[in-house]
């Protein structure tokens, strides 16, 4: 291998890389991916209908912040998510909860408003609860507690299962992964993110109902 | 960079350079021990009440000053403490001549930031000089976590087993999913009194559910009553000092035995720190313990153990965290409970700590599991690690609370662990454990040996279960019908110690006849070289004589 | 009971009720009541009569080395509770829980090793045995932030002193009250 050769051949293993690099590497702060645009229907009321699943969105989701930790799109998510409640026939409801950036109130919150009694709570990072009226705010009926680790397939799951509990069927849990070492590399940055995120919560604020165009 | 340098190369594919680190950002607390935002310590006491607290009156207290001010300060000692100049104190930590009682009778007038500046003063061998000398109890030990990704009942049965087995004497759980939580606590009971009577055992999960299973004797201790730092946060999760204080006594009440949790980074992971250093705020936690009259404290960051090990000192934070814990004169389960990085240099840096030192608990716990399924996200140092950690002992003549076993003892051990779960699912009419199941756990590694479980069936099973208040007592009787006639006396004496409450005192664990080891009739009398805890005679014997050493006459 | 603990209570519950005497002022009233009463304070249990307190070193762990003292909450000595007896149906789940007695023991265990706030703890479990297990959880959630108005706790309060004699825990709840009011945290 001559000399050019050499160099062309270290230049293209280093772009490699360096793409590598940039697929493992978390996303901190807002990509190139823009803002959803939410339209905002008015104050969030409590659903008459049995048939819908309240998606409650945290203060930052899709707004200041626009991907996950590891990098999915907001607007994917949702879409999933939306999705696996349609294919099981009931009707998603978008609720922005403004007061607070904590998951676990956040789905509790959707839960009450969801005619259904049942709702599914999303930070901007990715982290997601399924909850259900009745029980402890801090109690779920599923918890993704780990943002790196959760796909783009899981969110339509998510969905499809929420649904099913509405219906009152129970349904497997969405298998949850687990990676030990997806803590020492995320944390920091999660801490990071979700200080990002709080300054973003209105604690008088009421949640607003929301819709988006996907 | 258009050419990298060989040895750059080489060192940003080494596993520490997977770890995320972060620069402090002091405006909301991402600090571990020395932010500027920190008050400076004081107190004003009048009539007998404080009126001032580090600088902040008392119209100006917020829940947690409040608490901290009117149930862990005693008013007596704390001008004659708060006094004493703080490097002076953080002397008298590390000198021998000071007995740990004088330590113990000053510490509670001091205030939280206090305590931080005088922590503040001490190097991490120092800390652990500390904490060799303040531990509540004499003798250190250890504590696992059995959890699987499958929540399935056999094979937390023999893993319990072989963890009780091995040494630890606390076990703890927790589920996957949510409504697995009685089955697994039922699974750590059976397993754990198989491997060894008087292990105690416990199931993590939210606090009405967890204080139920112990109600009903499913459960002999509690651990994770999660305390935190901030009003904010605490409100966040759910609680108050005062909701906290009540359930404390709730689980006194029903004679079982309960610490609180907290560590540091807790309250900027949930983003309301107010700027205030980690350390700092986990003091704050230390003490809300402290005058809840809670025997013990879970703490070293545990969950959050990402974001101390993020930012510069943080692995001295936790250090130093735990060294307030039994400054307070509480038993201390000193975290090594979470993978916090990539790096196995790292890992056993982080937990010589408590390791070197000795703590009530070194780990809180260490994964008795392969880390895959470990559903606290991982520990330290998993079960692939034993050999490991039983040389480290041996090299350093340290007492970490394990032993060296052999194959064939846990195997048999295993196999009685699954097979005892199998006979109490039967009776307790729960779906079946197959043979093939009890066959698969006892050689298994971790969960992907296992076969699968009807998830569905298995849930309403347990609800059943619940429903029909099913208590300890029918674990007993279903182990004895089945002819596991010893381990339902090791169950039926598990429950006798709720009626006793021996061991509600500080520091208390079980030895195999059930005879309690606590602060009080175990107090740390270290006091220098030739006092305290020592590894020595039988116990040194047993630990030192791994199977795989070669044997002089043998060669 | 030692008047010092007595005198501590008293002063304590009056902080929690607002109210702000002064030490001396408490001492004095508790004499008096306690001459008009025509009692000492004290436990009236055989624990505490005659020498006084169990102490650590003498008798620490109880269950080994003062098995007189310990019954369950149906009357059982430990050595009463044997797997016979519990296959034979003979022991159900209530014949093996703590006795307030019992918690008291521990807690004059606890002061003689020098931890009064342990102690403490035991004595406000000691009156939650008294409330069944439904119950204290109903009183847990009740205790949590926006669960309640000030009126529900201090109903709940009044509840633990008159139905249950849950004294202390009753002023830690009127504590609770008073602090949830001025920090925010009652129920809208």
């Amino acid at each position: 291998m001559d000399v050019s050769k050499e160099m062309v051949r270290e230049i293209i293993l280093e772009v490699l890389r360096q793409t590598q690099d940039s697929k493992q590497s978390a996303i901190s702060e807002e990509g190139d991916i823009s803002p959803l645009q939410f339209k905002e229907i008015g104050k969030a009321e409590p659903g008459a209908t049995r048939h819908e699943v309240v998606i409650g969105l945290s203060p930052s989701f899709g707004s200041t912040m626009t991907k996950t930790i590891i990098g999915i799109p907001h607007r994917e998510v949702l879409r999933e998510m939306m999705a696996g409640v349609e294919e099981e026939g009931l009707k998603p409801r978008l609720v922005k909860v403004n007061r607070t950036a904590d998951v676990s109130f956040i789905a509790h919150e959707a839960a009450k408003l969801s005619g259904s009694g049942i709702g599914i709570g999303i930070l901007a990072r990715g982290t997601t609860v399924i909850h259900q009226k009745d029980l402890a705010p801090l109690q779920n009926l599923e918890l993704f507690s780990q943002s790196p680790l959760i796909e783009l397939e899981s969110f339509r799951s998510i969905g499809r299962n929420a649904a099913k509990y509405a219906k009152g069927e129970s349904p497997s849990p969405v298998p949850v992964r687990s990676d030990p070492m997806a803590r020492p590399r995320y944390q920091g940055l999660a801490a990071l993110l979700h200080n990002k995120e709080v300054q973003h919560a209105k604690p008088d604020m009421a949640s607003t109902e929301v819709a988006v165009q996907l | 960079m258009a050419k990298r340098q060989k040895r750059f190369q080489v060192l940003a594919d080494r596993p520490v350079n997977k770890d995320g680190f972060i620069k402090e950002w002091i405006e909301v607390g991402l600090v571990a021990m020395d932010s500027p935002n920190d008050p400076k310590p004081g107190i004003k006491i009048q009539g007998g009440k404080v009126l001032e607290l580090d600088g902040k009156d008392r119209d100006h207290f917020d829940m947690i000053d409040t608490w901290i001010a009117d149930h862990c300060i005693d008013v007596s000692v704390a001008n004659e403490a708060m006094a004493i100049d703080s490097t002076e104190f953080a002397r008298m930590l590390v000198d021998i001549h000071v007995p740990r009682s004088e330590i113990v009778r000053l510490s509670v007038g001091l205030t939280p930031a206090k305590v931080l500046d005088i922590l503040k003063k001490m190097n991490v061998v120092e800390l652990m000089m500390a904490m060799q000398k303040l531990r509540p109890r004499r003798t250190p030990s250890n504590q696992a976590h059995v959890t699987n990704l499958k929540d399935t009942p056999a094979l937390l049965g023999a893993d319990a087993a072989e963890a009780a087995y091995r040494g630890f004497s606390e076990l703890e759980t927790t589920v996957g999913v949510g409504r697995y939580a009685p089955s697994n606590a039922l699974s750590l009971l059976v397993g754990s009194q198989t491997g060894r009577p008087g292990v105690i055992t416990q199931c993590a999960v939210e606090e009405s559910l967890e204080l139920t299973m112990g109600m009903r004797g499913l459960t002999a201790y509690a651990e994770t009553v999660s305390v935190y730092g901030t009003d904010q946060v605490f409100v966040d999760g759910d609680d108050t000092p005062w909701s906290k204080a009540f359930l404390a006594s709730a689980y006194a009440s029903r004679g079982l035995k309960m610490r609180f949790t907290s560590g540091t980074g807790s309250e900027v992971q949930m983003g309301y720190a107010e700027g205030k250093s980690m350390l700092y705020l986990e003091i704050r936690c230390v003490m809300i313990t402290k005058g809840a009259g809670v025997q013990g404290l879970q703490n070293g960051s545990i969950s959050v153990i990402g974001v101390p090990g993020a930012v510069p000192s943080g692995i001295r934070a936790v250090l130093a965290e735990n060294v307030a814990t039994v400054l307070m004169d509480l038993e201390v389960a000193s975290g090594n409970d979470q993978t916090f990085t990539h790096s196995p240099i790292r890992n056993t840096a982080r937990m010589l700590m408590q390791f070197l030192p000795g703590t009530d608990l070194i780990f809180s716990g260490y994964s008795s599991v392969p880390n895959y399924d470990n559903m606290f996200a991982g520990s330290t140092h998993d079960c692939d690690d034993y050999d490991d950690f039983l040389v480290l002992q041996r090299d350093l003549q340290v007492d970490g609370g394990l032993h060296p076993v052999t194959e064939e003892e846990v195997i048999a051990i295993r196999n009685k662990g699954a097979r005892a779960m199998q006979a109490v699912f039967y009776e307790l009419g729960l779906p079946a454990i197959t043979d093939e199941e009890v066959e698969a756990a006892t050689y298994a590694h971790g969960s992907k040996d296992m076969p699968d479980r009807n998830v569905p069936e298995d849930l309403r099973a347990i609800d059943q279960f619940m429903k029909r208040g099913s208590t300890g007592l029918d674990v007993v009787r279903a182990l004895a019908k089945q002819g596991f006639n010893d381990v339902a006396e090791a169950v039926l004496g598990l429950l006798k110690q709720k009626v006793s409450g021996d061991y509600l005192h500080t520091s208390a664990i079980f030895d195999t006849k059930f005879e309690v080891l606590s602060a009080v009739n175990d107090p740390n009398d270290y006091e220098g070289p030739g006092t305290g805890y020592r590894l020595e005679g039988e116990r040194w014997e047993r630990l030192k004589d791994i199977p795989q050493a070669i044997r002089p006459e043998d060669v | 009971m030692s008047d010092e603990q007595l005198l501590r209570r008293v002063e304590h519950m009056a902080r929690a009720r607002g109210l702000d005497i002064s030490p001396d002022v408490v001492a004095e009233a508790v004499k008096r009541v306690l001459t008009e009463l025509g009692e000492s304070p004290g436990q009236s249990d055989d624990a505490s009569m005659g020498s006084g307190k169990l102490n650590a070193r003498r008798d620490f762990p109880l269950g080994a080395k003062r098995p007189d003292l310990v019954r369950s909450a149906s009357g059982l000595h430990l050595d009463e509770i044997t797997l016979e007896k519990v296959l034979g149906g003979k022991i159900g789940f209530e014949d093996i829980r703590i006795r307030p007695e019992t918690l008291e023991y521990q807690a004059q265990i606890a002061e003689s090793a020098g931890r009064p706030f342990l102690a403490a703890n035991l004595r406000r479990a000691g009156e939650l045995t008294r409330i069944p297990d439904e119950r204290v959880l109903e009183i847990y959630n009740a205790l949590r932030p926006y669960r309640s108005t000030k009126r529900d706790l201090l109903e709940m309060a009044d509840e633990l002193e008159s139905k249950y004699q849950a004294r202390v825990c009753a002023g830690l709840v009127r504590e609770a009250a008073e602090v949830y009011e001025r920090r925010g945290r009652l129920k809208a």
